[in-house]
């Protein structure tokens, strides 16, 4: 008996052996994730369910807190914001981005690593920095309105961060500065899977440059596409630094986002932790329900 | 081979960082023992290494590697309160030679989200001694964490030497937590220049209401181009100012907001739209653009907290220029006066710190006890709150800059008459609601209507 089980007892051995390996290399990273992000996020769930100022918490009526946002005007405000940059700037951003892809995957262009470099660096300047210069650009006597009237457009500066529409306006710039170049590095690399015979037959069978855009770099590109609007989803989602530092929310919670209302909740005004957890749920909820939709409509491989 | 020798290199960096991690106990702990070597030595040279002396031998190690002779304190202008605490070390020094104070830079932003970080996971231990805290946010943080901060009561400072109402920001349900520091008290800085093109005096400006202010901001924006007075949009600075000098605030005695039906504060928001449609108020989007219209002589003038002398004084150029003097009142509101209050901190002694008496006798003896510590920091424009520093000669010394003028004397006679004001443990979430509304009725909605949707904010945060 023994000596038939044998060789099927090494085997399994050796088969467990590989699956030991293997979890032995998963562990470290399972067991820092589990405790660096699924405890907090758990915590933070919990703490959400609780009501009260600062250390003074308290389990009451468990929804109270999800209750409570919805009748916060203030809350409302920042959530009509951080869809209003999501519709407008993500859009824009992204197809920015495909236009410059693909016009830096010309062979015969001159100096693409300059070009591409150029429109790279933005994103090489921390978040807190650049809002700030284009607060300054943006001034009443900053650089944009000096141009605007020495050209004889503006007779005197507009403050353009004093008028909802346009400190809008000018945190949706600041954005598409900021991260076009960033998901044009994806495209970039996207396209390097495409193989130049592709449009080498196209060019033949007189594909106009229109058509190969649509018809064969858009389509092949799918999958990174959705990666970048799931990414600029999420991330415009969490907008902060620019509302903070660039139109710290005003004038009269115009720009504010919801991160930053957040923040404000926790350390600017009177510690709210419960209500600022719970609103951060809802970020998660909507970054999830976003991205499904997302992968539900991009995604058509099966 | 190249591989090889990379993966080497990799497994060796490895190592080494591992075995570094997990080398820290050890050294720690070799640490810790030269630690308590060279401060029982410490312990035995100082007379004053009092509280490390006392107790059982292994608290009493590490409350001297903790404290010993040092207080570690936060606060955030190197020109300003950064150099005070420094110069009040140097005072105590003289007494105590083997005391120092370590400054960490800190600004105010991050001095309240890591006080809030500390005292809500209870760990108090990244907390220094002592925090400079604004005053405005003094209330709130004491009532949310009276644990985090040391009753100051019977420490033996003589708090009836500082100004009343400045004291009242640090004091929560009769006890004091706070040593008063710096004077708040609002000038009205005017360019005596830019009036004289408009054929006004400083004189002019002196003891009037804000409706006389619109009229000659009118006057000088017409003759010279110039706006009176800029501001920040979105702050609420100017509307807070206005509403303590009639002794107003934004919260009733309970503490509930009181913004619909407040006399004062609608008359505060109809003066500043007035101001604001006039052109005679000017608003700039940050603190660098407001401090610029100055320098750059886009403004005739300002009204600010007094530690704004600082700023002006930068544009040297501007020397003899300038004078001061006390800002407008409101009209029609009762209680109106000339005086009122912006900004202002106080000194902390946090729950961390583990030797409460020397902090103690160090502010007693220096911030609240030495008039030679005032007159040192005075050039850097840091006005006592301490009351007998006023009487010193210094203090009547003239500042050519202000054309000569006894500037320090005049601003604390104004820090006397400026009323008390009730901050409120909610200030922050009512001035940013009363921005919001300010912003609005600037844009033309109805004052009443506005006031009545901030209200609804302020109650529904403050849940």
């Amino acid at each position: 008996m023994s000596q038939v089980k044998e060789p099927k007892k090494r085997k399994m051995s050796l088969e467990r052996r590989h699956n030991l390996t293997g979890w032995a290399f998963l562990t470290p990273a399972t067991l820092m994730i589990a405790v660096m992000s699924f405890w907090p996020m758990i915590q933070a769930f919990i703490l959400s369910l609780q009501t009260g100022k600062a250390n003074n918490l308290k389990f009451g009526d468990p929804l109270a807190n999800y209750v409570r946002m919805f009748r916060d005007n203030v809350f409302m405000a920042s959530l009509g914001n951080t869809f209003l940059y999501l519709i407008i700037q993500v859009p824009i951003m992204l197809i920015l981005a495909l236009i410059l892809a693909s016009m830096l995957n010309n062979k015969d262009l001159r100096c693409k690593g300059l070009f591409r470099t150029a429109i790279f660096l933005p994103c090489a300047t921390s978040l807190v920095s650049y809002a700030i210069i284009f607060r300054s650009l943006f001034g009443v006597d900053g650089f944009i309105n000096t141009v605007l009237i020495n050209l004889g457009i503006l007779n005197t500066g507009y403050n353009f961060l004093g008028h909802a529409t346009s400190a809008k306006i000018v945190i949706i710039i600041a954005l598409v500065w900021r991260w076009t170049g960033y998901n044009m590095v994806f495209y970039l690399s996207g396209l390097q899977n495409i193989e130049y015979s592709v449009y080498e037959a196209a060019k033949i069978d007189g594909a106009s440059p229109m058509q190969t855009f649509f018809k064969i770099t858009v389509p092949l590109l799918k999958p990174t596409i959705l990666l970048t609007a799931i990414m600029s989803t999420n991330g415009t989602l969490q907008l902060f630094d620019e509302s903070l530092n660039l139109t710290k929310g005003g004038p009269a919670n115009a720009t504010i986002t919801m991160s930053h209302y957040i923040y404000n909740m926790s350390f600017k005004y009177v510690p709210t932790f419960g209500y600022a957890a719970a609103m951060s749920f809802l970020i998660f909820i909507l970054v999830a329900i976003l991205a499904f939709v997302q992968m539900k409509v991009g995604d058509k491989r099966d | 081979m190249k591989r090889k020798i990379l993966s080497a290199l990799l497994c060796v960096a490895m190592t080494a960082t591992m075995l570094a991690g997990c080398g820290n106990k050890a050294d720690d702990s070799t640490n810790d023992a030269n630690q308590e070597t060279t401060d029982d030595a410490a312990g035995d040279d100082a007379t004053a290494g009092d509280d490390a002396a006392e107790g059982d031998d292994a608290a009493a190690g590490d409350d001297a590697a903790a404290g010993g002779d040092k207080l570690t304190v936060w606060c955030w202008d190197p020109a300003f309160n950064i150099f005070s605490m420094e110069e009040a070390g140097k005072v105590y020094q003289a007494d105590h030679p083997d005391f120092n104070v370590e400054v960490t830079e800190t600004p105010w932003e991050d001095v309240q989200t890591k006080l809030t970080t500390a005292a809500t996971s209870g760990d108090l231990s990244t907390l220094p001694d002592i925090i400079l805290m604004q005053d405005n946010a003094f209330q709130k943080n004491v009532i949310s964490y009276p644990d985090a901060f040391i009753d100051l009561t019977d420490s033996g400072i003589d708090f009836a030497q500082f100004g009343e109402a400045k004291t009242a920001y640090s004091v929560v349900e009769g006890k004091n937590y706070g040593v008063p520091f710096d004077n708040g008290a609002v000038i009205a800085a005017y360019r005596t220049d830019i009036l004289e093109q408009a054929g006004m005096k400083i004189e002019d400006f002196t003891d009037i209401t804000w409706d006389e202010y619109l009229e000659k901001g009118k006057t000088v924006l017409e003759k010279t181009g110039k706006p009176l007075l800029s501001c920040q949009a979105g702050e609420s600075d100017v509307i807070m100012m206005m509403m303590q000098s009639c002794g107003a605030s934004l919260f009733d005695d309970e503490g509930n907001p009181a913004l619909v039906g407040n006399a004062a504060l609608k008359k505060v928001m109809e003066t500043y739209a007035a101001l604001k449609e006039a052109g005679v108020l000017v608003e700039v989007n940050d603190w660098d653009q407001y401090i610029s219209t100055m320098t750059t002589e886009t403004v005739a003038g300002t009204i600010n907290g007094c530690w704004i002398m600082a700023s002006i004084k930068t544009a040297e150029d501007q020397s003899g220029k300038w004078a001061i003097t006390n800002m407008p009142s409101l009209v029609g509101v009762d209680n109106a006066t000339n005086y009122s209050n912006n900004g202002g901190s106080s000194w902390a002694i946090t729950a961390n710190c583990q030797n409460v008496e020397l902090a103690k006798d160090f502010l007693k003896s220096t911030f609240a006890g030495s008039v030679e510590l005032y007159e040192n920091i005075i050039s850097c424009g840091a006005l006592a709150t301490y009351l007998p520093a006023g009487d010193s000669d210094v203090y009547a010394k003239g500042d050519d800059f202000f054309g000569g003028d006894a500037v320090s004397a005049k601003i604390v006679e104004f820090a006397g008459k400026t009323p008390s004001n009730n901050t409120g443990v909610f200030y922050y979430e009512a001035r940013d609601a009363v921005a919001s509304a300010m912003q609005n009725i600037v844009g033309g909605a109805s004052v009443d209507d506005e006031l009545q949707l901030a209200q609804e904010t302020i109650e529904s945060q403050m849940q």
